[in-house]
């Protein structure tokens, strides 16, 4: 695939402006936590477009696909944890809405 | 340099008995708490401690002076010293503490140690009773530890840690009794005044510093006739010897520095004797005693020093006059005793001035003791109006006091009369300007004379012008009545120390200084200053002239006021004027008011009421209002929404990987 | 070839990843963050990382992504939301679903076309195999030697994630179990 790795990192920022505004926008939290994850993928990509250009004929820059694959577990562990904290403030106001934790408000 | 270990003793031995006598304080304070009811506790002791080491401490003396005359001349010159502590060590400069027993500081510890064991003894009698007995002795031992410290140092740092410790027991001593209020005001006013003295005292130091690298005085000694050619050192030199006088001038209290010690009369008789009469006072004249080459070097200080001493002879000898309480008519006559010192310093004649000091320490310790023990017989009554005719009820003490009257005024072959008539003679054979001063200091001799036997009629002779119903005026036990007998002896004697050169070929005390001003002579003849000598007639002349201005101004003081103090007032109502300057002291109190005092107050309210109250305060209360204006601003950052938590989190990542990208 | 198949993957992650962002009802943005994934895994796959391929699939996709929706059915979220005016229906499973599929026909096209995975990359990655192992080996090789210490922190961190979820998770009971200690205390 003869793609320019700024090609790669353009799609990785587009990834990731989307996953951010998601973020900041949103407030059911399922899309949030969505959107947390779309932000690591994109951090992936781009640690795999890094690896591809630093790589060589004959060798292969093996840092980045490891450092993905560390992404992708830690990623697992954030959105099982993260759905647990949804199911239990599920609990507590009867909804996903962020706007229902205003409790530190002033 | 010989060696002698045992010379720390000297001040150990008092410095220890301060500490003992402290601790039998505090035991003092803590049983009177426990019973109210007790005479006087475990303080009773501190006498006997005190005593022990002053006379340890005189032993240890006399043992110093004899080795240092078991030397030969050349050896004598440097001394007897004791191993140095290596103080301070600042690479090219260091401070070594030692002590050195040569032949003008051997004079100086057998005269503290002596007279001071002398005042001791007489204070377990006068203080009897007092509640604070014990801390009585603990600062006058620590006083006696701090003069030795002072005379004993080889250098000028040590002499000066000795220096702060006499003001500072000065000032613990005027205010013994600061529950009366005046004393502890008394007390201030000395250590403010020292204070003056000391600041120039260390301006001088540093300047000497500058210019020879030590403030070892021998050293400095042997330095100054290395730079006698060097005009800009001279100088130089000049300003440091102008300045040490300033610091001798604030602790001997010369003019104008003299305001102090009328006051310091707040404190306890044998504080007067010692502190202000026989030994602190005289620090300043040891001071240039000691650096005698200096001041050999610099004719024109020596020419103030002159002025300044006469002057303040004649202040001290004209307020005295005015006086009626009778500490206080003593507390001039030391001012102007004083001022003879460093008149005869000033001539370069460094033996008279100190023979005067020895001398003034035996007959002034003895009329303030003397005084002292009027004054208990008394009850405490000080104003000499309400006293007379005391020779029948006190005789001891009357003796005593007569002696050292006639040692003060200056009677004939009384101890006195030689020494005083030393000082004068050398300022009249100096010639040029010191004739004036010689005039000056004749007066004052003659006044000298006038107010001593106005104070010993006013108080012994006469008739009895106390309450005889209600004041029984008793004489005082023994331990205080002995002291007094043996300093009169002294008093008496004493003249034996120095006789005049027509009387004998060796004046005693004269040939055993000679090794310490020998280094000032030296000096002398470098600069073609050493004068003649007037002749022998001269001196046989001013001694006549001398002796006839002591008997008849003491027979008039004396005639006058035999009657009662009825002449003062006649003087007083026929020129009030005159009256009030001359008890006022020459009005130098009111001088220090208005160009010190006044100006210091008006600028204390205006800092404290424009400076402190808008820009300091202005300051603080700033500070805390900004911090109240960024605590409301912030707080409207928690506003509780996660979505606006988020996009802080946002701005600061962002911020953050900005900041990573560019550093 | 590739090159085109690479725009038309990137095409179809960045719509899906809008499709998450606007979304009204949760579920579609759950399905379209799959399908983000997938065209994702793809695009690795066609860069030459074919465990990272694997691996993205597997635990993305089938483990956080059922996760997702396990918690979107447990707690009833299908509903559509209140309040948020959208275009509708352009982000909906149909669309979303055919999208998906193309990129896995487009996979397995590429693999079948040209039976090594590696040709598809181009000369670039050809000889990207250092001393004849594939990219899985070598990978194997380095994690387990020189990153071996985040692999032992990462199986660390496993278990943490474990305990925690399950003590968020943990139902409250409002009645004390049978044989328990603080039944009926007052009697």
């Amino acid at each position: 695939m003869n793609v320019p790795t700024e090609h790669l990192l353009i799609l990785a920022g587009l990834l990731f402006s989307l996953g951010a505004l998601g973020f900041l926008l949103r407030s059911n939290l399922i899309v949030v936590l969505a959107s947390i994850e779309l932000m690591l993928n994109a951090a992936n990509l781009t640690f795999l477009a890094g690896a591809r250009s630093h790589s060589t004929e004959g060798a292969l820059n093996l840092d980045g696909p490891i450092f993905a694959l560390f992404v992708i577990l830690v990623a697992a562990c954030e959105a099982a944890l993260g759905l647990a904290l949804v199911i239990a403030f599920y609990r507590q106001k009867q909804s996903v809405d962020i706007e229902a934790a205003a409790e530190l408000k002033g | 340099m010989q060696d002698y270990n045992l010379l720390w003793l000297m001040p150990l031995l008092p410095f220890l008995g301060s500490i003992i006598c402290g601790a039998l304080h505090f035991a003092t304070l803590s049983a009177r708490k426990k019973n109210p009811e007790i005479e006087s506790g475990p303080g009773a002791l501190a006498a006997p401690v005190a005593i022990a080491a002053m006379v340890g401490s005189f032993a240890v003396a006399v043992m110093a002076w004899l080795k240092l005359k078991g030397l030969d001349e050349l050896a004598r010159a440097a001394g007897v010293e004791s191993s140095p502590w290596h103080w301070i060590d600042l690479g090219p400069f260091s401070i070594d503490l030692s002590m050195v027993v040569d032949p003008l500081s051997a004079v100086m510890i057998l005269v503290i140690t002596g007279v001071g064991a002398l005042i001791h003894i007489y204070s377990a009698g006068y203080i009897k009773g007092d509640p604070g007995f014990a801390k009585f002795f603990a600062y006058l031992n620590l006083f006696v530890a701090m003069m030795l410290i002072l005379v004993l140092s080889s250098n000028l740092v040590g002499l000066f840690v000795g220096w702060e410790g006499v003001g500072l027991c000065s000032y613990l001593l005027i205010g013994f009794w600061y529950d009366k209020g005046w004393p502890a005001e008394a007390g201030q006013k000395a250590f403010i005044v020292n204070r003056i003295g000391d600041a120039c005292f260390l301006i001088g130091a540093f300047l000497l510093i500058r210019l020879f690298g030590t403030l070892d005085t021998s050293e400095i000694g042997a330095a100054v006739i290395g730079i006698l050619d060097n005009p800009d050192q001279m100088k130089d030199l000049g300003l440091a010897a102008l300045l040490m006088f300033g610091g001798a001038c604030g602790k001997s209290a010369q003019f104008p520095l003299m305001v102090w010690l009328p006051d310091a009369m707040a404190g306890p008789t044998p504080v007067s004797a010692l502190i202000h009469a026989a030994t602190m006072v005289t620090a300043g004249v040891y001071l240039i005693a000691r650096m005698n080459p200096v001041y050999a070097a610099c004719p024109d200080v020596l020419f103030f020093i002159g002025c300044i001493g006469a002057l303040t002879a004649f202040i001290g000898a004209t307020s005295a006059l005015r006086q009626t309480d009778i500490k206080k008519v003593l507390a001039y006559s030391t001012v102007s005793q004083l001022g003879y010192m460093f008149l005869g310093l000033s001539t370069g004649a460094w033996a008279a001035a100190v023979f005067h000091l020895v001398t003034h320490a035996f007959f002034k310790g003895l009329l303030f003791l003397g005084s002292g023990s009027v004054i208990v017989g008394m009850h405490h009554e000080q104003n000499m109006y309400k006293m007379g005719g005391l020779k029948k009820h006190m005789p001891k003490t009357f003796i005593t006091f007569m002696v050292g009257a006639a040692a003060l005024s200056g009677l004939p072959l009384m101890s006195g009369f030689f020494s005083k008539d030393e000082i004068l003679f050398m300022t009249y054979s100096h010639g040029g300007g010191y004739m004036v001063l010689w005039a000056i200091g004749l007066a004052s001799a003659a006044l000298t004379a006038f107010y001593t036997w106005r104070m010993v009629s006013l108080t012994f002779f006469g008739e009895e012008r106390f309450d005889v119903e209600h004041v029984k005026p008793h004489e005082s036990p023994a331990t205080m009545t002995v002291p007094l007998v043996i300093l009169a002896v002294a008093a008496a004697i004493g003249g034996l120390l120095n006789l005049p050169a027509v009387l004998t070929e060796h004046p005693v005390l004269h040939s055993w200084l000679e090794p310490v001003t020998a280094v000032g002579h030296e000096v002398l003849v470098k600069l073609h200053l050493v004068h003649e000598h007037a002749s022998h007639g001269v001196e046989w002349g001013l001694l006549a002239l001398g002796s006839v201005i002591a008997l008849v101004f003491s027979h008039l003081g004396f005639r006058r006021y035999l009657k009662g103090p009825e002449p003062d007032l006649s003087f007083a109502r026929r020129a009030p004027r005159l009256t009030g300057f001359l008890g006022a002291a020459w009005r130098l109190d009111g001088l220090f008011e208005v160009f010190i005092l006044i100006p210091v107050r008006l600028l204390s309210e205006f800092i404290s009421a424009i400076i402190d109250k808008f820009f300091i305060d202005g300051v603080v209360n700033g500070a805390a209002s900004i911090a109240k204006l960024v605590g409301d601003d912030t707080r409207k950052m928690t506003t509780g929404s996660v979505k606006s938590y988020a996009v802080w989190m946002g701005f600061g990542a962002a911020a953050l990987s900005l900041l990573l990208i560019w550093i | 070839m590739a090159s085109l198949l690479f725009y038309a993957l990137s095409a179809i992650a960045v719509l899906c990843a809008l499709g998450v962002v606007i979304s009204r009802n949760p579920m579609q943005s759950v399905l379209n963050l799959l399908g983000s994934f997938v065209a994702l895994a793809a695009i690795y796959l066609l860069s030459g990382f074919q465990f990272l391929a694997a691996a993205q699939i597997l635990v993305y996709a089938g483990a956080i992504m059922v996760l997702f929706i396990f918690v979107v059915m447990l707690l009833n979220l299908t509903d559509r939301e209140e309040g948020q005016s959208v275009w509708m229906g352009l982000f909906n499973g149909r669309i979303l679903g055919s999208l998906a599929v193309f990129a896995g026909l487009a996979i397995s096209g590429l693999i079948v076309t040209t039976g090594n995975l590696a040709a598809v990359d181009g000369a670039a990655l050809d000889a990207a195999h250092t001393g004849g192992l594939d990219n899985m080996t070598s990978l194997a090789e380095v994690l387990f030697s020189k990153y071996m210490l985040p692999f032992e922190a990462a199986s660390l961190l496993l278990l943490a994630t474990l305990v925690g979820v399950m003590l968020l998770a943990k139902r409250e009971r409002s009645t004390p179990a049978p044989g328990s200690k603080d039944r009926d205390v007052k009697a």
